[in-house]
C-alpha cells in the first residue's frame, strides 16, 4: 500500500512470512509506483514489468531476462520498519532509537484530516510527542493519538484505545475523533483565510 | 516559451467520422483549438486566436499542427491495401506525457503483467533479442524481429501463439505496430497509436487499426483494443516522473528496452522535447 512520509511517498508491504517492509514508491526500472505492485514470497514485484525486490531493496529478478542475475547496482531505496504494539513505524533516515512502546492500547482506526498537525494539537489542547498524545474528550474515554504530517496541509491521525474498551467506548472514541477532525479543519480554514 | 522542434509536426485532433459543423473544442500543446468538418466535407482547425491551422485527413483522423509542417504526414502503405478492415478505436485520455504513452506502446516486456492472459502470461516473460535501428532515409526508429508468446494475440486468435512484431516510430508521438496476422500468414496486421499532446503531461490517445479480420464484429474489435489501452492507462498515470526522462541515469534499461533507448536518443537528437524531462531530478 502507498504511504506518505516526510521524505516522500513509500510503498509499504508485508511479505508472506509476515514481515513489514518499506521502500521508495518508485521502481528504478521505469518509474512505476511500487505500491501498485504485488507480493510473492519475501519479495515485492513491480506491476509494470515484474521486477522483484527483496526487503533490503536489491533486485532479485528481471522476468524479461530470466537467465540473468540482476546486478547489485539495481536497487530501490528502503526504510527501516519496526512493528510493535499493532503499529508499524517507518524510520526516515537512520533510526536512532526504537519506536516508543504503546502498552495497553490497541489501534482503533486511522483517518486523514485536511489540517496541519498544529491545528489538531490546538483543537485537542495538547502537544504531541514521539508517542503522540493522550486525549480525554470525556470522562472514561482515554484515547491516544499519533499524528503523521502528510505534506503541509494534511495529517494522518492514528487512533488507539485502551485494550479493554467496550464496543460503546470504541464507537464514542471514533465519533470524538471525527469531531476533533472537524474542529481542527475549521481552525485551519480560519487560519489560512485571507 | 522555448522553441521545440515538435511544434512543426502533425498531430491527430479528432476522428473524421465523428466530426461535423459543430466545432470540437480541444487543445494542442497547451493551446486551445477547435476542429470541425464543414458541410462540403472539408476539415477545418482553428486556434484560440482565430488563426487557421494546417489540416490533413488521413487514417480516419483529422491532423493539424501549431507550426509549419515541413513534410506530408508519414505514409502507411498498408492502409490502402484492399481487404483490410479499418478500425477507428476512439479516444482515451491519459494523464501522462505523450512521449511516455508512445514508449509504453513500444514495450513488450509488460504484456504478462499488465495485459495478463491476453497479450502475455507468466511464465512466458522472456524477451528475446531483437533488432533496433534508426532508418536514415526516412529518419524513423524501427524495431524488428520482436517475438513474444501470447495467450490471445488478437481478437481473431484462438489459443496461444508466438507472435512476431515490428515497431516503427515515424513521428515523435506516433507509432505503427506490425503484427503477425493469424488468418493471413505472410501479411501483417497494422495497429497504430496516434497521440495528441494536450499538454506536456496530458494526452489524448487515438489508436487506429488496419486488420485482416472480416469475422469479428467491429464493436468487438474496438472493445478489445480499448480494454488493452485502459490497462496501459493504469500504468501510465502512475509513473514517476510524469514526463519522460531523456537523461540516462534516472531509469535503468536492459536489453529488452532497446527500442525505448533508441526512441529516447532519437527524441533528444531532434530536440523533440515536449513532454520530456531533460535534467535528472
Ligand atoms: S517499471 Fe518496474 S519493472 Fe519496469
Ligand atoms: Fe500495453
Amino acid at each position: 500500500m502507498p504511504a506518505r512520509t516526510p521524505v516522500g511517498p513509500i510503498a509499504l508491504w508485508r511479505s508472506q512470512s509476515g514481515r513489514a517492509a518499506a521502500s521508495a514508491d518508485r521502481c528504478p526500472h521505469r518509474g512505476m509506483r511500487l505500491s501498485h505492485g504485488f507480493v510473492r514470497g519475501e519479495a515485492l514485484s513491480c506491476i509494470y514489468h515484474g521486477w522483484s525486490y527483496a526487503r533490503a531493496g536489491n533486485c532479485l529478478r528481471i522476468p524479461a531476462h530470466p537467465g540473468l542475475a540482476p546486478p547489485e547496482t539495481i536497487r530501490v531505496p528502503t526504510h527501516e520498519v519496526e512493528e510493535c504494539d499493532g503499529v508499524i513505524w517507518v524510520a526516515v533516515g537512520e533510526a536512532t532509537a526504537q519506536p516508543p512502546r504503546l502498552q495497553g492500547v490497541v489501534p482503533l482506526r486511522s483517518l486523514t484530516a485536511h489540517a496541519a498537525v498544529a491545528a489538531i494539537e490546538a483543537a485537542a489542547g495538547a502537544k504531541a510527542g514521539v508517542d503522540g498524545f493522550a486525549w480525554q474528550p470525556q470522562s472514561k474515554l482515554q484515547i491516544r493519538l499519533l499524528l503523521v504530517p502528510q505534506g503541509a496541509e494534511e495529517t494522518l491521525i492514528h487512533v488507539l484505545l485502551d485494550d479493554d474498551s467496550s464496543l460503546s467506548q470504541r464507537i464514542a472514541a471514533s465519533r470524538a475523533v471525527e469531531t476533533l477532525r472537524r474542529t481542527a479543519e475549521d481552525l485551519e480554514t480560519k487560519a489560512t483565510a485571507p | 516559451m522555448t522553441h521545440d522542434a515538435m511544434i512543426d509536426e502533425w498531430y491527430p485532433v479528432g476522428l473524421f467520422s465523428q466530426l461535423d459543423t459543430n466545432a470540437r473544442k480541444t487543445a494542442l500543446m497547451g493551446r486551445p483549438i477547435e476542429v470541425a468538418v464543414e458541410a462540403e466535407g472539408h476539415a477545418r482547425v482553428t486556434s484560440g486566436d482565430g488563426r487557421s491551422l494546417p489540416v490533413c485527413v488521413r487514417y480516419g483522423h483529422v491532423w493539424s499542427s501549431l507550426g509549419k509542417p515541413q513534410k506530408d504526414l508519414f505514409a502507411i502503405p498498408e492502409a490502402d491495401q484492399p481487404g483490410r478492415t479499418l478500425v477507428d478505436v476512439g479516444v482515451i485520455r491519459v494523464r501522462c506525457s505523450p512521449l511516455r504513452a508512445v514508449e509504453n506502446f513500444l514495450d513488450i516486456a509488460h504484456f504478462p503483467f499488465v495485459h495478463t492472459d491476453i497479450l502475455g502470461a507468466e511464465p512466458h516473460t522472456e524477451v528475446q533479442d531483437y533488432k533496433v535501428e534508426v532508418r536514415q532515409d526516412a529518419d524513423e526508429v524501427w524495431a524488428t524481429q520482436v517475438k513474444f508468446y501470447q495467450p490471445q494475440a488478437a481478437k481473431s486468435a484462438s489459443g496461444g501463439i508466438t507472435t512476431e512484431y515490428m515497431y516503427r516510430v515515424p513521428a515523435p508521438t506516433c507509432c505503427v505496430l506490425y503484427k503477425t496476422c493469424p488468418p493471413r500468414p505472410g501479411e501483417w496486421d497494422v495497429i497504430t497509436l496516434f497521440v495528441q499532446p494536450l499538454a506536456e503531461d496530458l494526452c489524448d490517445v487515438w489508436p487506429w487499426m488496419a486488420l485482416f479480420d472480416d469475422a469479428t464484429p467491429m464493436t468487438d474489435l474496438i472493445h478489445f483494443q480499448q480494454t488493452i489501452f485502459l490497462q496501459d492507462r493504469s500504468i501510465l498515470e502512475n509513473q514517476i516522473p510524469r514526463l519522460l526522462p531523456l537523461d540516462p541515469g534516472m531509469e535503468i534499461p536492459t536489453r529488452a528496452d532497446l527500442t525505448s533507448v533508441a526512441y529516447r536518443r532519437w527524441l533528444k537528437r531532434h530536440n523533440y522535447t515536449y513532454g520530456a524531462q531533460l535534467v535528472a531530478q
